[in-house]
Protein backbone atom coordinates (compact mmCIF):
# COMPACT_ATOMS: atom_id res chain seq x y z
CA UNK A 1 0.00 0.00 0.00
CA UNK A 2 1.48 3.56 -1.05
CA UNK A 3 1.23 6.87 0.83
CA UNK A 4 -1.78 8.33 1.50
CA UNK A 5 -4.44 5.31 1.79
CA UNK A 6 -4.60 3.71 4.72
CA UNK A 7 -2.86 6.62 6.23
CA UNK A 8 -3.93 7.95 10.22
CA UNK A 9 -6.58 10.77 10.71
CA UNK A 10 -7.92 11.83 13.51
CA UNK A 11 -7.01 8.77 15.44
CA UNK A 12 -8.44 5.74 12.62
CA UNK A 13 -7.45 4.63 9.69
CA UNK A 14 -9.25 6.35 6.34
CA UNK A 15 -9.34 4.74 3.36
CA UNK A 16 -8.80 8.23 1.54
CA UNK A 17 -9.45 11.65 2.11
CA UNK A 18 -11.95 13.18 -0.13
CA UNK A 19 -13.15 16.95 -0.75
CA UNK A 20 -16.89 17.70 -1.24
CA UNK A 21 -17.98 20.84 -2.74
CA UNK A 22 -21.44 21.92 -3.05
CA UNK A 23 -23.25 24.98 -1.86
CA UNK A 24 -25.76 23.46 0.24
CA UNK A 25 -24.80 22.12 3.70
CA UNK A 26 -27.36 19.49 3.67
CA UNK A 27 -25.89 17.86 0.45
CA UNK A 28 -22.58 17.66 1.99
CA UNK A 29 -23.97 16.33 5.18
CA UNK A 30 -25.55 13.39 3.44
CA UNK A 31 -22.29 12.96 1.37
CA UNK A 32 -20.64 12.93 4.03
CA UNK A 33 -22.48 10.21 6.13
CA UNK A 34 -22.19 7.73 3.39
CA UNK A 35 -18.86 8.48 3.09
CA UNK A 36 -17.68 8.15 6.60
CA UNK A 37 -19.61 4.92 6.49
CA UNK A 38 -17.18 3.34 3.80
CA UNK A 39 -14.61 4.58 5.41
CA UNK A 40 -13.09 7.73 4.07
CA UNK A 41 -12.54 10.73 5.32
CA UNK A 42 -14.42 14.18 4.07
CA UNK A 43 -13.74 17.44 4.12
CA UNK A 44 -16.27 20.00 2.96
CA UNK A 45 -15.82 23.53 0.62
CA UNK A 46 -19.49 25.40 0.18
CA UNK A 47 -17.89 26.74 -3.67
CA UNK A 48 -15.09 26.62 -5.87
CA UNK A 49 -13.36 29.24 -4.38
CA UNK A 50 -13.29 27.84 -0.91
CA UNK A 51 -12.38 24.47 -1.93
CA UNK A 52 -9.33 25.93 -3.86
CA UNK A 53 -8.83 27.92 -0.30
CA UNK A 54 -9.21 24.48 1.09
CA UNK A 55 -6.51 22.00 -1.22
CA UNK A 56 -4.31 25.09 -1.07
CA UNK A 57 -4.68 25.07 2.51
CA UNK A 58 -0.56 24.91 2.89
CA UNK A 59 -1.40 21.38 3.85
CA UNK A 60 0.23 18.75 1.29
CA UNK A 61 -2.01 18.76 -2.00
CA UNK A 62 -1.30 15.23 -2.41
CA UNK A 63 -3.27 14.51 1.04
CA UNK A 64 -6.32 14.71 -1.11
CA UNK A 65 -7.54 11.46 -2.51
CA UNK A 66 -10.67 12.28 -4.58
CA UNK A 67 -12.60 15.38 -4.97
CA UNK A 68 -16.48 15.38 -5.31
CA UNK A 69 -17.95 18.79 -7.02
CA UNK A 70 -21.25 20.07 -8.18
CA UNK A 71 -21.60 22.71 -10.98
CA UNK A 72 -23.94 24.83 -9.83
CA UNK A 73 -22.41 27.44 -6.81
CA UNK A 74 -21.64 30.64 -6.48
CA UNK A 75 -18.60 32.61 -6.91
CA UNK A 76 -15.89 30.08 -8.59
CA UNK A 77 -18.41 27.23 -10.43
CA UNK A 78 -17.67 23.99 -10.50
CA UNK A 79 -16.66 23.72 -14.18
CA UNK A 80 -14.37 26.91 -13.29
CA UNK A 81 -13.35 24.72 -10.25
CA UNK A 82 -12.88 21.56 -12.17
CA UNK A 83 -10.58 22.99 -14.68
CA UNK A 84 -8.59 24.65 -11.68
CA UNK A 85 -8.01 21.26 -10.31
CA UNK A 86 -7.56 19.71 -13.35
CA UNK A 87 -4.65 22.21 -14.29
CA UNK A 88 -3.22 22.58 -10.47
CA UNK A 89 -3.84 19.33 -9.32
CA UNK A 90 -4.09 16.58 -12.38
CA UNK A 91 -3.07 13.55 -10.68
CA UNK A 92 -6.40 13.79 -8.03
CA UNK A 93 -9.04 12.37 -9.44
CA UNK A 94 -12.27 14.16 -9.92
CA UNK A 95 -15.95 13.73 -9.30
CA UNK A 96 -18.79 15.58 -10.33
CA UNK A 97 -22.20 15.26 -8.24
CA UNK A 98 -25.21 17.54 -9.59
CA UNK A 99 -28.74 17.70 -10.16
CA UNK A 100 -28.70 18.55 -13.59
CA UNK A 101 -29.45 15.14 -15.85
CA UNK A 102 -27.73 16.54 -18.93
CA UNK A 103 -25.66 14.20 -21.07
CA UNK A 104 -24.07 16.93 -23.53
CA UNK A 105 -22.72 18.25 -20.20
CA UNK A 106 -21.70 14.88 -18.46
CA UNK A 107 -20.37 13.74 -22.36
CA UNK A 108 -18.09 16.79 -21.92
CA UNK A 109 -16.62 16.30 -18.22
CA UNK A 110 -16.24 12.74 -18.89
CA UNK A 111 -14.04 13.67 -22.08
CA UNK A 112 -12.04 15.59 -19.81
CA UNK A 113 -11.00 12.67 -17.79
CA UNK A 114 -13.46 12.88 -14.62
CA UNK A 115 -13.72 10.10 -12.74
CA UNK A 116 -17.95 10.15 -13.05
CA UNK A 117 -20.85 12.04 -13.52
CA UNK A 118 -23.29 11.85 -11.13
CA UNK A 119 -27.01 13.25 -11.19
CA UNK A 120 -28.86 13.61 -7.90
CA UNK A 121 -30.58 11.92 -6.27
CA UNK A 122 -27.49 9.26 -6.15
CA UNK A 123 -27.98 5.81 -4.64
CA UNK A 124 -25.41 5.24 -1.96
CA UNK A 125 -23.88 1.91 -3.83
CA UNK A 126 -23.34 4.21 -7.02
CA UNK A 127 -21.43 7.35 -4.87
CA UNK A 128 -19.06 5.05 -2.93
CA UNK A 129 -18.52 3.03 -6.50
CA UNK A 130 -17.47 6.16 -8.16
CA UNK A 131 -15.51 6.75 -4.63
CA UNK A 132 -13.50 4.04 -4.78
CA UNK A 133 -13.09 3.64 -8.54
CA UNK A 134 -11.30 7.40 -8.05
CA UNK A 135 -9.26 6.09 -5.02
CA UNK A 136 -8.15 3.00 -7.73
CA UNK A 137 -7.26 5.65 -10.13
CA UNK A 138 -5.23 7.74 -7.67
CA UNK A 139 -2.70 4.79 -6.95
CA UNK A 140 -2.50 4.29 -10.58
CA UNK A 141 -1.37 8.32 -10.97
CA UNK A 142 0.83 7.69 -7.48
CA UNK A 143 2.80 5.06 -9.57
CA UNK B 1 -72.92 68.36 -33.83
CA UNK B 2 -70.90 65.67 -36.20
CA UNK B 3 -67.43 64.87 -35.00
CA UNK B 4 -64.86 66.86 -37.35
CA UNK B 5 -62.72 63.60 -37.84
CA UNK B 6 -64.88 61.51 -39.96
CA UNK B 7 -61.99 58.75 -40.04
CA UNK B 8 -62.91 58.62 -35.97
CA UNK B 9 -65.79 57.00 -35.16
CA UNK B 10 -67.51 58.07 -31.98
CA UNK B 11 -69.12 54.95 -30.10
CA UNK B 12 -71.22 54.58 -27.39
CA UNK B 13 -71.80 51.47 -25.00
CA UNK B 14 -75.18 50.53 -23.49
CA UNK B 15 -74.96 48.44 -20.66
CA UNK B 16 -71.94 47.49 -18.50
CA UNK B 17 -72.28 43.72 -17.41
CA UNK B 18 -70.69 41.22 -19.15
CA UNK B 19 -70.87 42.53 -22.80
CA UNK B 20 -70.78 45.46 -22.43
CA UNK B 21 -67.07 44.88 -20.33
CA UNK B 22 -66.16 42.54 -23.27
CA UNK B 23 -67.04 45.27 -25.76
CA UNK B 24 -65.00 48.02 -23.87
CA UNK B 25 -62.04 45.83 -23.53
CA UNK B 26 -62.53 45.07 -27.18
CA UNK B 27 -62.87 48.40 -29.03
CA UNK B 28 -60.75 50.79 -26.19
CA UNK B 29 -57.72 50.12 -27.97
CA UNK B 30 -58.62 50.55 -31.55
CA UNK B 31 -57.45 53.44 -33.20
CA UNK B 32 -60.36 54.75 -34.82
CA UNK B 33 -62.30 54.12 -32.50
CA UNK B 34 -63.61 56.54 -30.12
CA UNK B 35 -65.28 55.18 -26.63
CA UNK B 36 -67.72 58.45 -26.04
CA UNK B 37 -69.05 56.65 -22.67
CA UNK B 38 -70.47 53.49 -21.06
CA UNK B 39 -74.13 53.94 -19.37
CA UNK B 40 -75.26 51.26 -16.97
CA UNK B 41 -78.53 51.78 -13.96
CA UNK B 42 -76.32 49.75 -11.86
CA UNK B 43 -73.61 51.89 -10.22
CA UNK B 44 -71.58 48.14 -9.34
CA UNK B 45 -71.78 47.19 -12.99
CA UNK B 46 -67.98 45.77 -14.10
CA UNK B 47 -68.20 47.57 -16.80
CA UNK B 48 -68.50 51.00 -15.67
CA UNK B 49 -65.30 50.36 -12.93
CA UNK B 50 -63.20 49.20 -16.18
CA UNK B 51 -64.07 52.33 -18.06
CA UNK B 52 -62.72 54.54 -15.03
CA UNK B 53 -59.47 52.70 -15.25
CA UNK B 54 -59.49 53.64 -19.14
CA UNK B 55 -60.37 57.39 -18.46
CA UNK B 56 -63.48 56.97 -20.38
CA UNK B 57 -66.74 58.87 -19.61
CA UNK B 58 -69.61 56.61 -17.25
CA UNK B 59 -73.23 57.37 -16.61
CA UNK B 60 -75.87 55.45 -14.45
CA UNK B 61 -78.51 57.22 -17.22
CA UNK B 62 -78.50 55.25 -19.99
CA UNK B 63 -80.82 58.12 -21.32
CA UNK B 64 -78.04 60.62 -21.65
CA UNK B 65 -75.73 59.09 -23.48
CA UNK B 66 -78.37 57.47 -26.02
CA UNK B 67 -79.42 61.36 -26.74
CA UNK B 68 -75.53 62.71 -26.85
CA UNK B 69 -75.44 64.07 -30.24
CA UNK B 70 -71.69 63.28 -30.35
CA UNK B 71 -72.21 59.93 -30.26
CA UNK B 72 -72.21 57.82 -33.73
CA UNK B 73 -73.06 54.49 -32.92
CA UNK B 74 -74.28 53.37 -30.38
CA UNK B 75 -73.83 49.30 -29.22
CA UNK B 76 -76.77 48.16 -27.02
CA UNK B 77 -75.68 45.01 -24.76
CA UNK B 78 -78.37 45.46 -22.28
CA UNK B 79 -80.22 42.09 -22.73
CA UNK B 80 -83.50 44.46 -21.93
CA UNK B 81 -85.88 43.31 -24.75
CA UNK B 82 -87.41 47.04 -24.32
CA UNK B 83 -84.33 49.08 -24.59
CA UNK B 84 -84.04 48.69 -28.75
CA UNK B 85 -87.17 50.82 -28.81
CA UNK B 86 -86.20 53.14 -26.43
CA UNK B 87 -83.14 53.56 -28.28
CA UNK B 88 -84.88 54.07 -31.67
CA UNK B 89 -87.66 56.68 -30.23
CA UNK B 90 -85.14 59.19 -28.45
CA UNK B 91 -81.66 58.95 -29.91
CA UNK B 92 -80.38 61.87 -32.17
CA UNK B 93 -81.32 61.53 -35.97
CA UNK B 94 -77.57 60.73 -37.08
CA UNK B 95 -76.46 58.10 -34.31
CA UNK B 96 -77.05 54.24 -35.72
CA UNK B 97 -77.68 51.54 -33.08
CA UNK B 98 -76.42 48.47 -33.10
CA UNK B 99 -78.60 45.61 -30.85
CA UNK B 100 -79.99 42.19 -30.90
CA UNK B 101 -78.32 39.99 -33.40
CA UNK B 102 -75.88 42.28 -34.78
CA UNK B 103 -74.36 42.85 -31.27
CA UNK B 104 -74.59 39.50 -30.57
CA UNK B 105 -72.38 38.87 -33.49
CA UNK B 106 -69.42 41.30 -32.67
CA UNK B 107 -69.38 40.06 -28.67
CA UNK B 108 -69.29 36.39 -30.35
CA UNK B 109 -66.36 37.64 -32.66
CA UNK B 110 -64.69 39.82 -29.89
CA UNK B 111 -65.13 36.81 -27.21
CA UNK B 112 -63.48 34.36 -30.22
CA UNK B 113 -60.43 37.29 -30.69
CA UNK B 114 -59.84 37.22 -27.40
CA UNK B 115 -59.77 33.33 -26.73
CA UNK B 116 -57.61 32.66 -30.04
CA UNK B 117 -55.10 35.55 -27.97
CA UNK B 118 -55.69 34.04 -24.97
CA UNK B 119 -54.42 30.29 -26.78
CA UNK B 120 -51.49 32.00 -27.97
CA UNK B 121 -50.52 33.37 -24.71
CA UNK B 122 -51.00 30.28 -23.28
CA UNK B 123 -49.14 27.84 -26.32
CA UNK B 124 -46.23 30.43 -25.77
CA UNK B 125 -46.14 29.97 -22.04
CA UNK B 126 -45.90 26.44 -22.50
CA UNK B 127 -43.51 25.51 -25.01
CA UNK B 128 -40.83 28.15 -23.47
CA UNK B 129 -41.89 25.98 -20.63
CA UNK B 130 -39.09 23.10 -22.06
CA UNK B 131 -36.27 25.63 -21.38
CA UNK B 132 -36.88 25.61 -17.68
CA UNK B 133 -37.06 22.06 -17.39
CA UNK B 134 -33.52 20.86 -16.69
CA UNK B 135 -33.16 23.92 -13.88
CA UNK B 136 -36.35 22.48 -12.61
CA UNK B 137 -35.07 19.00 -12.40
CA UNK B 138 -31.90 20.54 -10.55
CA UNK B 139 -33.73 22.68 -7.74
CA UNK B 140 -35.49 19.32 -7.23
CA UNK B 141 -33.24 17.08 -7.20
CA UNK B 142 -30.72 18.75 -4.65
CA UNK B 143 -33.67 18.45 -1.92
CA UNK B 144 -34.56 14.68 -3.50
CA UNK B 145 -31.09 13.20 -2.72
CA UNK B 146 -31.17 15.16 0.98
CA UNK B 147 -34.96 13.46 1.67
CA UNK B 148 -33.55 10.12 0.24
CA UNK B 149 -30.21 9.92 1.64
CA UNK B 150 -31.37 11.06 5.21
CA UNK B 151 -34.83 8.72 5.24
CA UNK B 152 -32.72 5.77 4.15
CA UNK B 153 -30.17 7.00 7.19
CA UNK B 154 -32.64 7.28 9.97
CA UNK B 155 -33.81 4.00 9.22
CA UNK B 156 -30.86 2.06 10.42
CA UNK B 157 -29.57 4.97 12.83
CA UNK B 158 -30.24 4.55 16.57
CA UNK B 159 -29.05 7.98 18.01
CA UNK B 160 -32.55 10.00 18.87
CA UNK B 161 -31.13 13.20 18.54
CA UNK B 162 -29.41 12.40 14.95
CA UNK B 163 -32.63 11.02 13.82
CA UNK B 164 -34.58 14.32 14.90
CA UNK B 165 -31.65 16.33 13.19
CA UNK B 166 -32.26 14.03 10.06
CA UNK B 167 -36.34 14.79 10.23
CA UNK B 168 -35.48 18.40 10.34
CA UNK B 169 -33.32 17.98 7.15
CA UNK B 170 -36.39 15.99 5.36
CA UNK B 171 -38.62 18.45 6.37
CA UNK B 172 -37.25 21.29 4.87
CA UNK B 173 -35.96 19.82 1.80
CA UNK B 174 -39.83 18.66 1.24
CA UNK B 175 -40.64 22.19 1.88
CA UNK B 176 -38.32 23.05 -1.13
CA UNK B 177 -39.76 20.61 -3.49
CA UNK B 178 -43.36 22.01 -2.64
CA UNK B 179 -42.57 25.80 -3.05
CA UNK B 180 -41.09 24.52 -6.60
CA UNK B 181 -44.24 22.60 -7.49
CA UNK B 182 -46.62 25.29 -6.36
CA UNK B 183 -44.39 28.28 -8.26
CA UNK B 184 -44.52 26.07 -11.79
CA UNK B 185 -48.25 25.23 -11.44
CA UNK B 186 -49.14 28.91 -10.82
CA UNK B 187 -47.37 29.88 -13.87
CA UNK B 188 -48.57 27.21 -15.91
CA UNK B 189 -51.87 27.73 -15.82
CA UNK B 190 -54.03 29.29 -18.22
CA UNK B 191 -54.91 33.43 -17.92
CA UNK B 192 -58.15 33.28 -20.01
CA UNK B 193 -60.45 32.59 -16.78
CA UNK B 194 -58.90 35.13 -15.13
CA UNK B 195 -60.36 38.45 -14.23
CA UNK B 196 -58.58 41.52 -14.58
CA UNK B 197 -57.71 42.46 -11.07
CA UNK B 198 -55.03 44.98 -9.24
CA UNK B 199 -51.70 43.52 -9.73
CA UNK B 200 -48.80 44.39 -7.06
CA UNK B 201 -45.94 44.95 -9.87
CA UNK B 202 -42.95 43.84 -7.00
CA UNK B 203 -44.64 41.04 -6.52
CA UNK B 204 -45.14 39.54 -9.89
CA UNK B 205 -41.44 40.58 -10.66
CA UNK B 206 -40.25 38.24 -7.80
CA UNK B 207 -43.36 35.38 -8.67
CA UNK B 208 -41.34 36.06 -12.50
CA UNK B 209 -37.89 35.39 -10.98
CA UNK B 210 -38.27 32.32 -9.41
CA UNK B 211 -39.29 31.04 -12.72
CA UNK B 212 -37.08 32.83 -15.26
CA UNK B 213 -33.87 31.43 -12.44
CA UNK B 214 -34.76 28.04 -14.10
CA UNK B 215 -33.22 29.31 -17.37
CA UNK B 216 -29.40 29.20 -16.43
CA UNK B 217 -27.57 26.01 -15.07
CA UNK B 218 -25.69 28.40 -12.94
CA UNK B 219 -25.78 30.91 -10.39
CA UNK B 220 -23.40 33.13 -11.65
CA UNK B 221 -26.06 35.80 -12.43
CA UNK B 222 -26.46 38.66 -10.10
CA UNK B 223 -29.60 39.87 -9.28
CA UNK B 224 -30.13 43.39 -8.43
CA UNK B 225 -33.52 44.79 -7.21
CA UNK B 226 -34.02 48.84 -7.01
CA UNK B 227 -38.14 48.63 -6.63
CA UNK B 228 -39.45 51.48 -5.73
CA UNK B 229 -42.57 52.63 -3.30
CA UNK B 230 -45.52 50.10 -4.06
CA UNK B 231 -46.70 49.45 -7.60
CA UNK B 232 -50.01 48.73 -8.45
CA UNK B 233 -51.95 48.33 -11.95
CA UNK B 234 -54.53 46.95 -13.41
CA UNK B 235 -54.12 43.71 -15.11
CA UNK B 236 -54.64 39.85 -15.57
CA UNK B 237 -51.69 38.34 -13.13
CA UNK B 238 -50.80 36.18 -15.02
CA UNK B 239 -50.16 37.70 -17.94
CA UNK B 240 -47.68 40.58 -16.87
CA UNK B 241 -46.04 37.35 -14.95
CA UNK B 242 -45.81 36.27 -18.21
CA UNK B 243 -44.09 39.52 -19.77
CA UNK B 244 -41.89 39.91 -17.36
CA UNK B 245 -41.15 35.77 -17.59
CA UNK B 246 -40.18 36.39 -20.95
CA UNK B 247 -37.94 39.71 -20.88
CA UNK B 248 -35.65 38.09 -17.93
CA UNK B 249 -35.56 34.85 -19.71
CA UNK B 250 -34.05 36.80 -22.89
CA UNK B 251 -31.79 38.76 -20.58
CA UNK B 252 -30.70 35.40 -18.54
CA UNK B 253 -29.76 33.80 -21.90
CA UNK B 254 -28.25 36.78 -23.35
CA UNK B 255 -25.81 37.01 -20.24
CA UNK B 256 -25.11 33.16 -21.09
CA UNK B 257 -25.00 32.46 -17.18
CA UNK B 258 -22.80 35.02 -15.91
CA UNK B 259 -23.30 38.72 -15.88
CA UNK B 260 -25.75 41.21 -13.43
CA UNK B 261 -29.86 40.91 -13.95
CA UNK B 262 -31.15 45.07 -12.84
CA UNK B 263 -34.84 44.95 -12.30
CA UNK B 264 -36.17 48.88 -11.31
CA UNK B 265 -39.48 50.34 -10.70
CA UNK B 266 -40.59 54.33 -10.25
CA UNK B 267 -43.88 55.76 -10.30
CA UNK B 268 -44.33 59.15 -12.24
CA UNK B 269 -47.12 60.87 -13.46
CA UNK B 270 -49.54 58.55 -13.08
CA UNK B 271 -47.52 56.17 -14.78
CA UNK B 272 -45.59 53.10 -13.35
CA UNK B 273 -42.12 52.29 -15.03
CA UNK B 274 -40.54 48.90 -14.76
CA UNK B 275 -36.89 48.49 -16.51
CA UNK B 276 -35.41 44.72 -17.19
CA UNK B 277 -31.41 45.66 -18.02
CA UNK B 278 -28.87 42.67 -18.83
CA UNK B 279 -25.09 43.06 -18.97
CA UNK B 280 -25.56 40.38 -22.06
CA UNK B 281 -24.77 40.17 -25.93
CA UNK B 282 -27.04 42.40 -26.68
CA UNK B 283 -29.31 43.23 -29.89
CA UNK B 284 -27.63 44.28 -32.77
CA UNK B 285 -29.02 47.17 -34.41
CA UNK B 286 -30.67 45.47 -37.33
CA UNK B 287 -32.39 42.95 -35.65
CA UNK B 288 -34.15 45.51 -33.32
CA UNK B 289 -36.66 46.42 -35.85
CA UNK B 290 -37.45 42.79 -35.88
CA UNK B 291 -37.44 40.81 -32.83
CA UNK B 292 -40.95 41.50 -32.13
CA UNK B 293 -41.84 40.35 -35.36
CA UNK B 294 -43.83 36.96 -34.71
CA UNK B 295 -41.60 33.84 -35.37
CA UNK B 296 -38.57 35.94 -35.51
CA UNK B 297 -35.88 34.25 -33.08
CA UNK B 298 -32.01 34.21 -32.91
CA UNK B 299 -32.29 31.54 -30.21
CA UNK B 300 -30.76 28.10 -31.70
CA UNK B 301 -32.65 24.74 -31.54
CA UNK B 302 -35.98 25.06 -30.23
CA UNK B 303 -34.69 27.35 -27.12
CA UNK B 304 -37.21 30.15 -28.79
CA UNK B 305 -40.90 29.93 -30.07
CA UNK B 306 -39.93 33.66 -31.67
CA UNK B 307 -43.11 34.30 -30.03
CA UNK B 308 -41.95 35.81 -26.20
CA UNK B 309 -41.50 39.81 -27.29
CA UNK B 310 -44.42 39.17 -29.55
CA UNK B 311 -46.40 38.28 -26.63
CA UNK B 312 -44.98 40.67 -24.63
CA UNK B 313 -45.68 43.64 -26.68
CA UNK B 314 -49.35 42.75 -27.45
CA UNK B 315 -50.07 42.37 -23.69
CA UNK B 316 -48.48 45.69 -22.99
CA UNK B 317 -50.84 47.32 -25.79
CA UNK B 318 -54.04 45.69 -23.96
CA UNK B 319 -53.00 47.32 -20.86
CA UNK B 320 -52.17 50.63 -22.34
CA UNK B 321 -48.18 50.16 -21.75
CA UNK B 322 -45.47 51.57 -23.48
CA UNK B 323 -41.82 49.75 -24.25
CA UNK B 324 -38.72 51.06 -24.99
CA UNK B 325 -35.24 49.51 -25.53
CA UNK B 326 -31.95 50.21 -25.17
CA UNK B 327 -28.89 48.20 -26.32
CA UNK B 328 -25.74 47.68 -27.26
CA UNK B 329 -23.94 44.70 -28.59
CA UNK B 330 -21.34 43.11 -26.10
CA UNK B 331 -22.80 45.77 -23.34
CA UNK B 332 -26.04 44.67 -22.79
CA UNK B 333 -29.88 45.49 -22.83
CA UNK B 334 -32.32 47.12 -20.87
CA UNK B 335 -36.63 46.87 -21.72
CA UNK B 336 -38.23 50.35 -20.35
CA UNK B 337 -41.84 49.47 -19.91
CA UNK B 338 -44.57 51.56 -18.66
CA UNK B 339 -48.52 51.18 -17.28
CA UNK B 340 -51.19 53.60 -16.65
CA UNK B 341 -51.49 53.45 -12.84
CA UNK B 342 -54.19 51.86 -11.14
CA UNK B 343 -56.36 54.65 -10.32
CA UNK B 344 -57.71 52.88 -6.87
CA UNK B 345 -57.05 49.87 -5.50
CA UNK B 346 -60.60 49.53 -4.31
CA UNK B 347 -61.49 49.63 -7.94
CA UNK B 348 -61.28 46.00 -8.40
CA UNK B 349 -60.54 42.97 -6.46
CA UNK B 350 -56.63 42.27 -5.03
CA UNK B 351 -55.02 39.41 -6.25
CA UNK B 352 -54.15 38.27 -2.85
CA UNK B 353 -57.72 37.69 -2.53
CA UNK B 354 -57.34 34.90 -4.56
CA UNK B 355 -53.64 33.53 -4.31
CA UNK B 356 -54.29 29.47 -4.71
CA UNK B 357 -54.79 27.60 -1.71
CA UNK B 358 -52.02 25.29 -0.70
Amino acid sequence: MSEGTGAMFGGHTSNGRVLVVDDESDVRKVVRMTLEKSGYDVIEAEDGEKAIQEINKGENPLLLDCIISDIRMPKINGVEAINYFKQQYPHVPLIVLTGFPDTEMATGFMKQGIVDYLVKPVEKQKLTAAVSKAMEQREINRL
Amino acid sequence: MIPSDLAVTHVGIIGAGKGGTAMLEALVNLPHVKLVGIADCNPRALGLQVANFHHIPTTLRPLDLIQNPHVQLLINVTGDPSMASTISHIKAPGTEALGGAGAKVLWDFIQHGTMIQAQLFQAEKLAGFGTFASGIAHDINNPLYVILAMAENIQEETDLSLIHEHAVSIHEAAQRIHAISRNITQYARSASTQETLTVDLHAKLDEALTIARFATKFHEITIQKHYNGSLEIAAKPEEIVQIFVNLMTNAIHAMEGKGSLILATDKANGQVHVSISDSGCGIPPENLQKIFDPFFTTKINGMGTGLGLYNVRTILRKYHGDLRIESEVGKGTTFYLSFPASPSSEMVAHDHNRTPST
